[in-house]
């Protein structure tokens, strides 16, 4: 857990670091959701050299998307693994008993273009925006006050657990826990037994440090004033190049569910 | 048991956020009627992060290991909170580790969460339904019931999810046969994160029993 982090934020001075992040995130989510509605393989490069597009605007380093792809792609890796093999009549090339299917490769083709295409336009989100001022965005844009209060305690103390949890795992080991030829792979009562006293001790431990927390908001007025106040996004920003992007990017939403829309009705091409 | 971006339908996508908003509409209601909801906000935010750190914990399940999902666990200690707990969870989940997505967040929150809020129920009614039992039996059996439940109805709407909305094309048969063939599967599983759920609960009442308390 210590090598991981919650923020993904790259600092750079690209127009989407600068967009104005409630702008950004109605944009790029609304874009996201179009990319969902493509069920053609026609209109595949349009999203993959749209979401490609505003990568490079952003001028992100590629090491990040290759990083950003790695579990994700687990689940992708099985679909691409079954379904040219097991989907449609249509047998293209053949070797023994298994059969690549074009059905099925354009099925592939069509969630794999469609999952990198979003996976795509996440990262950019996530990206060009700082946690807490994505954060803010959301508040503002009519997140309830709970939900960011508790995003923020857990965003704040998550590394601390973490760290908690690693000493914890760490003087187990010391004293013998988990040691010996294939001892993870055992599953007795005890091995499950240890395993659960370990995480409801991380959970002891955490809530007493909450009531901790809590004493100590209250001291500094948390919940005898307005909760409201102060989490608000602020003024919104009014220059003209981010109104420019957002309407470009809606725009483009709405093209692609049109074209979809077209498609699905004028034309009998390879669907899901 | 994340479903990525680009997997769903947006039709699919859109009701997960539909359903998602109303169950954390419903469970945030539930919550302002405490007399005091933001003393139980800091408790929360902690165990939420607890959560997520010890959902880390490998379990060995022969001939692999396995995270626990402890979503029926979530629902057994947070009760109402857990929603909005596993919301923020898989939010942080999508932005540190990649796992589930931003259009599929919705869809994996009702996934998780709803089974989570039934496990609360279920834990609830302990002292209504395991009345003939002692304790702590009573507790042991619908701790483990809660658990059980909880990853056992979210791998059925995971399985379900995957199976009706991926190969069109694949027969219906076909489509029951293959859900049915990794439910099944999955029933080790679910034993280990019922029992695990059932000796965590019997640990904590023993040692911190007003976490318990829901």
């Amino acid at each position: 857990m210590t090598t991981l982090s919650v923020d993904s934020y790259v600092p750079g001075r690209s127009l989407l670091h600068r967009w104005d992040p409630r702008l950004k995130l109605i944009s790029l989510l609304a874009l996201m959701f179009a990319f969902a509605t493509v069920q053609h393989l026609t209109l595949v490069p349009a999203i993959a050299a749209l979401s490609l597009g505003l990568y490079v605007a952003a001028r992100l380093p590629l090491g990040l998307w290759r990083q950003r792809l790695s579990y994700p792609g687990l689940l992708i890796l099985g679909l691409v693994l079954v379904l040219p093999f097991s989907l449609g009549p249509t047998v293209i090339w053949q070797w023994g008993g298994v059969a690549l299917r074009q059905e099925g490769l354009a099925a592939t083709a069509l969630i794999a273009g469609r999952f990198l295409s979003i996976l795509t336009l996440g990262l950019i989100l996530l990206a060009t925006t700082p946690f807490l001022s994505l954060l803010q965005a959301m508040r503002s844009l009519g997140l309830p006050a709970i939900l960011t209060d508790m995003t923020l305690l857990t965003y704040r103390y998550l590394y601390e657990i973490a760290d908690t949890l690693a000493t914890m795992q760490r003087a187990m080991q010391l004293r013998g826990f988990g040691q010996g030829p294939h001892a993870w792979l055992r599953l007795n009562r005890q091995a499950l037994e240890q395993r659960a006293l370990l995480a409801g001790n991380l959970l002891i431990r955490s809530y007493e440090q909450s009531e901790r927390v809590y004493r100590a908001m209250r001291l500094r007025g948390h919940g005898q004033g307005h909760p409201e106040r102060g989490t608000g996004g602020g003024k919104m920003q009014t220059w003209a190049p981010h109104w420019g992007l957002t309407a470009a990017l809606l725009g483009a939403a709405l093209g692609l569910i049109m074209a979809e829309v077209a498609l699905h009705h004028g034309y009998n091409g390879i669907g899901l | 048991m994340h479903i990525p971006d680009g997997i769903l339908p947006a039709q699919v996508c859109v009701a997960g956020y539909a359903v998602t908003g109303l169950a954390t509409w419903y469970s945030l209601g539930r919550i302002n009627r405490r007399p005091d909801p933001s003393a139980d906000i800091p408790k929360a935010s902690l165990l939420t992060a607890a959560f997520f750190v010890a959902s880390s914990i490998y379990i060995p399940l022969p001939p692999a290991s396995v995270h626990l999902t402890l979503n029926g666990l979530l629902g057994v200690v947070l009760g109402y909170f857990a929603f909005p707990a596993i919301v923020i969870g898989l939010f942080f989940q999508a932005l540190v580790l990649g796992h589930g997505g931003l259009t599929s967040l919705g869809v994996n929150a009702a996934m998780m969460g709803l089974p989570a809020l039934l496990a609360y129920h279920l834990f609830q009614a302990r002292n209504s339904l395991g009345r003939p039992l002692g304790e702590p039996a009573r507790t042991g059996l619908f701790a483990f019931l809660g658990g059980a439940l909880g990853v056992g109805l979210a791998v059925l709407i995971f399985l379900s999810l995957i199976v009706f909305n991926i190969p069109a094309e694949v027969e219906a048969k076909a489509e029951r046969a293959a859900l049915l063939a990794l439910s099944l599967s999955h029933l080790p599983l679910i034993g280990v994160e019922g029992l695990f759920t059932a000796l965590l609960v019997l640990f904590l009442r023993r040692v911190k029993p007003e976490l318990l308390e829901g």
